[in-house]
């Protein structure tokens, strides 16, 4: 093989133990001095949260944003409480705090599933909910329990404030709906009062990125499920919902042959590619075994008012 | 000498050191990588590089003041590339400016213009390639050959009763050492130079400066100081990585300081050689193996590096711990245009022990026995003759650790449990396995090895010990070098000082193989012994007793016969310093060797074999292809156990490693040779969660006569057979023949596919 052209790669010769460039660095001590700020710098800014993903693209320099407003001195959006039939979730709420959280544990089983099986603890004490959902990767894996759960986000500007749904929120990888000067500021989750929801995923070492994911919500009525979601992770552009298998779903008894053949159609629902954390035809396979064991749990869930 | 030094006003007086230590005098060194598997450099433009302000140099082949050869084993190696670059992340040029930030902008800034060439990836097509060779000078893409020839291998074959015939492939590993490759260059006065480096035998980061600068020796100084981890990779990339920065340091006249970031560590530095193994074995119906047939092929990459040690350690390590009579082995080490491989713990030995145990299961299946009682009938025992004819005549507990490991695991139980749990078990299916391996102790054939250290009893009683031997997380200077001082002299632990990691000490080996205790102990062992060979003798005169029986312990010296008769160790050195008895010594010791025919692959191949056994539980979820493993045992018949807490670590962490090759840890290459995972993001090794349960380990102390105490070598044993071991646990739970690595989910699905059972 004679190489002339070599397409580059995504690895970075740049990486140093330090961040190789200077930025202007705002630390913000409320959300209306954060959204003035943003609204003043647009996209040559960027948000600091829990820093988990953000420092270690710009030590690398994968970003190399001129200002960075660091916005965990904000008081505020650190929060987790009922209201009515939905949760709603500061963005700023650490991983460990969604971990520990008896109401994410009872209403959104899912969510609990998936921070559970997020990084180390050292990196849930840092690392927020909405940095997760901002960072926008495929394999993000708070965003299929909330998908399921029918999760809204709320954008917040100097303009006011304005609520879409997640499935809507996520454009591909790394990008997402956010005009230049919003901050993401809350996340509004369904309850599952009359279902329930699990979340399961494969990776190669137990603190790692999934290679595949998946998160169910179900109800069931006699044996029948009665309605369905789901969520799937590291197999497309952006996590997304199978909703063409779940409406299959639908009036199927849930412990029947006809659910595996329904969810043979995830396949064309999804779009997996092979890279150096699996194949594409391991990810397809993969993500069928997902929803099975997550629906299975989510069953078990239900049946037995079980959550852990 | 320093007359000249100190006109220029070059000496250093202490102030010097300050300006040149404290003030912001050094340079930040960034290399600079080629992107191109196989190229032609044909013009290297450093303009706008040096362009940069704060940017003070890029150093190239040409700026070498002495000779750019840096190959161990085959002077095929250049410090930085000359005239062609073979493998994507070879060295290029070296910038070198005032903070790592420009430094890394100005390595940004370095044209170089290749010439592409046709890149070599797989071993297998470059062996037999001649249009195309990775080198010119060479003529062959074949770096070098090793072969075996012992008894009769047709006949061995005839008499076969069964016979297992198997292709295995193993892939390379990276070492993920915590801390990157780092040095810093201190120039000093009379052209000398100081490297502080993470490497693991300064004496031969020492030859290597010396040669690339073309100084002396005498010259260059190097100091190790704790290092983050080496396994292998800093006894290859250390002693380069010193010399990159005394390059500069050299050139420069200041001090010079390179840090690799994560991704050129990974890039650049060797790996685990990549093996294809094809093996063929042959068992008469006794049980009794009769022949074996063996061609592995090494995937060498750009360079040999140590690649003809690791080869002939494959070669000679082929039979596994057991007896054959019939032999052929043939081993190539293939070049490559990809990164090149090199050391890691348990060199070349790793990939055929896989292959030999994965052999061992088969044969024994076919025969219908049971594994462990099939390797007992092979065992190698005292009076056994190794596969290079060599007469094992101690040291050899290999059959009593296979033995006592079994029945600690309760083997034959559990493997019955399994079998009718599995029946049960649709989708969870468990496997028990077990692989025994063997590891020659020194270095192989007739190539020297040799311990030394130098030992000194201060004024006030206490020691200081000088050795080359390195602390990289193993303990050997920090923990058994003290031992084995305050055990001889009788003075306490806290009383002995050593000086670890040092030119300034004799030359002591490297603290590689295994051989940092054991070997490396030796010098200082015999040091201490002639010590206290003259203490004793001082002491008997004082005492007026026999020097034969004094006692020298816990800071006294003292008769066994009448303990009445003492004096403290403190006041025995006082009155050795008053009456010109040397409290100093040297402690050299050369390990003997034999002959060895490398034509047929026969004679004295190690003075002994370390030998470890290892049963493994594991569970495989055969609808994600997920392996957990459950729950290991480790058994070794390692000499002496000096430091039982030291030697658990290193058998946890070497089961570690073999759980991160196995299953988790690859490197994946795009189709121009380049590592596409070369950070801790993409290439994974395991977490604490992935580890399992590990027993204590077995021991059968088989003490071996040139050992410090008896001690062999601990350190790379584990992740010798762990591979196998849990290659033969998956291959019991799903009835499936496994040949290659890693297990990944995906290929574990594949296998459960092509299974009979699945």
């Amino acid at each position: 093989m004679v190489v002339s052209e070599i397409p580059p790669i995504n690895i970075t010769a740049r990486n140093t133990r330090i961040i190789p460039f200077e930025y202007e660095y705002y630390e913000p001590r409320s959300l209306k001095e954060v959204l003035e700020l943003l609204d003043r710098y647009g996209d040559q800014a960027r948000i600091l949260a829990g820093g988990t993903d953000l420092l270690v693209k710009m030590k690398a320099r994968l970003v190399e944003p001129r200002v960075v407003i660091n916005v965990k001195k904000i008081d505020g959006l650190r929060y987790i409480v009922e209201d009515g039939e939905q949760v709603r979730i500061g963005a700023l709420t650490r991983l460990r705090d969604v971990e520990n959280s008896e109401l994410v544990k009872k209403y959104i089983p899912a969510l609990h599933d998936a921070v559970k099986s997020m990084g180390s603890i050292q990196i849930r004490n840092m690392a927020t909910i909405g940095g997760n959902l901002c960072n926008a990767s495929p394999a993000a894996d708070t965003a299929p329990p909330l998908l399921v759960h029918n999760a809204k986000v709320v954008l917040s500007s100097v303009g006011g404030d304005r609520v879409l749904p997640l499935a809507e929120f996520f454009k591909g990888p790394g990008l997402t709906m956010l005009k230049p000067n919003e901050l993401l500021r809350e996340i509004i989750v369904e309850k599952s009062i009359a279902g329930s929801s699990a979340f399961k995923k494969v990776s190669r070492v137990a603190v790692d990125l999934a290679i595949a994911s998946a998160a169910v919500y179900v109800e069931v009525e006699d044996g029948f499920i009665r309605n369905a979601r789901i969520a799937l992770g590291s197999v497309a552009p952006k996590p997304l919902r199978a909703v063409k298998t779940e409406s299959l779903l639908r009036g199927l008894r849930i412990d029947s042959r006809e659910v595996l053949n329904a969810l043979k159609t995830i396949d064309e629902e999804i779009s997996p590619i092979t890279d150096v954390r699996s194949t594409a035809e391991y990810r397809r396979y993969a993500s069928k075994v997902l929803v099975l064991d997550a629906l299975e749990v989510a069953y078990a869930r239900l049946k037995g008012g079980v959550h852990g | 000498m320093d007359a000249w030094d100190k006109a220029l006003g070059r000496a250093m007086f202490t102030e010097d050191y300050y300006v040149d230590y404290l003030l912001a005098n050094a340079l930040f060194i960034k290399q600079v990588l080629s992107p191109m598997p196989h190229a032609r450099i044909k013009k290297i433009d450093a303009s706008r590089a040096l362009s940069i302000s704060g940017v003070h140099g890029v150093f190239t082949a040409s700026s070498i003041p002495g000779e750019n050869q840096v190959g161990y084993a085959i002077p095929d190696q250049p410090l930085i590339a000359e005239g062609k670059v073979r493998y994507a992340g070879e060295l290029v040029a070296l910038v070198a400016a005032s903070d790592f930030d420009k430094a890394i902008r100005g390595a940004e800034e370095v044209v170089v213009d290749y010439e592409p060439l046709p890149a070599l990836l797989d071993p297998l097509e470059a062996m037999e390639r001649r249009d195309v060779l990775v080198h010119e000078e060479r003529g062959s893409n074949i770096a070098f050959q090793t072969r075996v020839r012992k008894g009769n291998v047709e006949e061995g074959f005839s008499k076969a009763h069964v016979v297992v015939e198997n292709e295995y492939r193993l892939h390379h590993q990276e070492h993920a050492y915590l801390e990157t490759e780092a040095a810093l260059a201190i120039p000093e006065s009379e052209g000398r130079v100081t490297v502080i480096g993470a490497l693991q035998y300064p004496h031969l980061g020492q030859k290597i400066v010396s040669r690339v600068l073309g100084v002396p020796m005498s010259k260059v100084k190097i100091v190790a100081p704790y290092i983050g981890g080496g396994f292998g990779g800093k006894d290859d990339e250390g002693p380069l990585t010193c010399a990159k920065a005394a390059l500069v340091a050299y050139l420069t006249g200041r001090p010079a300081f390179i840090l690799y970031s994560r991704e050129d560590s990974i890039r650049v530095h060797p790996k685990r050689e990549a093996a294809v193994i094809r093996y063929k074995s042959g068992v008469d119906a006794g049980g009794k193996l009769t022949a074996i047939e063996v061609t592995i092929i090494h995937d060498t990459g750009a360079y040999a590096n140590r690649g003809p040690f690791i080869l002939w350690r494959a070669t000679m390590h082929a039979s596994g711990p057991y007896e054959v009579p019939n032999a052929k082995v043939d081993g190539y080490a293939v070049y490559t245009n990809k990164v090149y491989q090199g050391s890691f713990r348990g060199f070349g030995n790793l990939s055929i022990q896989f292959a030999v145990e994965r052999q061992m299961d088969l044969l024994a299946e076919k025969l219908g026995l049971d594994p462990v009682e099939f390797r007992l009938r092979n065992i190698l025992r005292e009076g056994s003759y190794t596969l290079t004819s060599q007469l094992l005549d101690h040291s050899v507990g290999v059959g009593e650790a296979l033995k006592r490991v079994a029945e600690k695991a309760d083997w034959w139980r559990k493997r019955r449990e399994i079998e009718e749990f599995n029946k049960s078990s649709e989708r969870f299916k468990r496997g028990i396995g077990v692989a025994v391996a063997w590891h020659g102790i020194s270095t192989s054939r007739a190539v020297p090895d040799w311990s030394n250290a130098y030992v000194k009893v201060e004024l006030d009683g206490s020691v200081t010990v000088y050795t080359g031997i390195v602390e990289m997380g193993q303990g050997s200077p920090t923990s058994s070098h003290v031992q084995i001082v305050s055990e001889i002299l009788g003075v306490p632990v806290d009383k002995v000082k050593v000086v670890f990691a040092t030119t300034e000490a004799p030359d002591s080996g490297a603290t590689h193989a295994s051989r940092g205790t054991g070997i490396g102990g030796l010098g200082v062992l015999v040091a201490a012994a002639k010590i206290r060979e003259r203490l004793a003798s001082l002491a008997g005169r004082v005492l007026g007793v026999d020097p034969g029986e004094l006692e020298f312990k816990d800071g006294r010296v003292y008769s066994r016969r009448d303990p009445s008769k003492s004096i403290s160790w403190r006041d025995l050195v006082r009155e050795a310093y008053a009456r010109g008895v040397e409290v100093s010594a040297t402690g050299y010791y050369y390990l003997p060797k034999g002959r060895f025919d490398e034509s047929t692959g026969q004679g004295f191949a190690y003075p002994a074999y370390s030998y470890i056994v290892l049963v493994t539980e594991v569970e495989v979820d055969t609808r994600t292809g997920l392996v957990r493993v459950l729950r290991v045992y480790p058994g070794l018949a390692s000499g002496k156990i000096i430091n039982p807490k030291q030697v658990e670590g290193q058998i946890e962490g070497a089961i570690a490693q073999a759980i991160g090759y196995t299953l988790m840890e690859y490197l994946y290459f795009d189709e121009y040779g380049r590592v596409l995972n070369a950070n801790f993001t993409d290439y994974v090794i395991p977490t604490p969660k992935d580890i399992p349960e590990i027993e204590k380990p077995v021991y059968v102390e088989d003490k071996f006569r040139h050992g410090a105490f008896g001690a062999k070598g601990v350190g790379e044993m584990a992740l010798i057979p762990g591979p196998a071991s849990i290659a033969n646990a998956v291959a019991h739970a799903l009835g499936v023949n496994i040949t290659s690595t890693p297990l990944t989910p995906w290929r574990l699905l594949e296998y459960i596919k092509r299974s009979p059972r699945g």
